[in-house]
């Protein structure tokens, strides 16, 4: 494989261990996810969040005034970037960041208590919609955090931090027995 | 948490996602201004008991500077714009 030389993810030392069956309260880290930054030009913020918005399987995470993470499940990162500069049709930059992030997936009836630990976010479902995100702290790590569904979140990392985070989020499910795995 | 910044982009936030950056009421001096000018806007800072007008960093959220208005002593926030906004209004 062509890629093998950089093929490793940042918790391939954490997540080695044989998976156990996933609890009621789970953590799942995407293997690899593709994500990119898009930062408008000024005064086209709103044009370029519809032109993205109107693409379903594309994801819109707010980080700033006229700037999102915008992650996908179905492109390639090259794919993505180039998909994105034909929506934005030269009114946004574009920058590929699907090695640059880890995506954390936390699922189950008690990720509020266990985001609470250590995001000072209000978090109640009227509060924090499906569909919202924002840039927060996480203990001392900066996360993007979205709620994708009723009961699950995504907290996403620069790659440097995902260890320290893997290793908080930890501790902060322990008291739910949470567990933790690859998702693919 | 006492120290909560409302965000005009991301809403009320804790203090710890900030940095506090100084001053926002004086202006830069001109780039031939005198070496006093120049002393007194890098070097000199008052110490305000009461209103003042300081720039914070959204460090940890949407990474815009923002000018608050609060007091020194009781932490009470009268106001918050994004320093891009202040800026616009004080060229008014
Ligand atoms: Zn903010």
């Amino acid at each position: 494989m062509v890629r093998d030389y950089n093929n490793r993810h940042a918790l391939e030392q954490k997540l080695r261990s044989a998976p156990t069956p996933s609890a009621a309260d789970h953590l799942m880290v995407g293997h690899w996810r593709t994500m990119a930054t898009v930062l408008a030009r000024t005064g086209q913020a709103e044009a370029v969040r519809q032109a993205i918005a109107s693409v379903p399987e594309l994801s819109l995470r707010f980080s700033g005034p006229g700037e999102w993470l915008v992650v996908s499940e179905v492109e390639a990162p090259s794919g993505l970037v180039r998909r994105l500069g034909e929506l934005c049709d030269g009114r946004a930059h574009v920058v590929d960041q699907s090695d640059g992030r880890v995506v954390f997936r936390l699922a189950g009836p008690n990720v509020r208590s266990i985001l609470a630990k250590g995001i000072g976010l209000d978090l109640h479902p009227a509060a924090f919609t499906i569909g919202g995100s924002a840039n927060a702290l996480c203990g001392h790590i900066p996360v993007n955090l979205a709620r994708t569904d009723e009961d699950t979140f995504e907290l996403i990392v620069p790659r440097s931090y995902a260890e320290s985070l893997f290793d908080d989020l930890t501790k902060m499910g322990r008291a739910f027995d949470l567990t933790a795995a690859f998702s693919d | 948490m006492a120290s909560l910044i409302t965000c005009p982009h991301c809403g009320l936030r804790p203090k710890e996602e900030f940095a506090i950056r100084g001053d926002a009421s004086r202006g830069r001096p001109e780039p031939m201004d005198s070496d006093e000018a120049w002393h007194d806007y890098v070097y000199v800072r008052a110490n305000p008991r009461g209103r003042t007008l300081e720039h914070w960093h959204h460090v940890a959220g949407c990474r815009r500077f923002l000018v608050v208005e609060r007091d020194t002593a009781t932490h009470e926030v009268y106001s918050v714009v994004d320093a891009a906004e202040f800026a616009r209004r004080a060229a008014q």
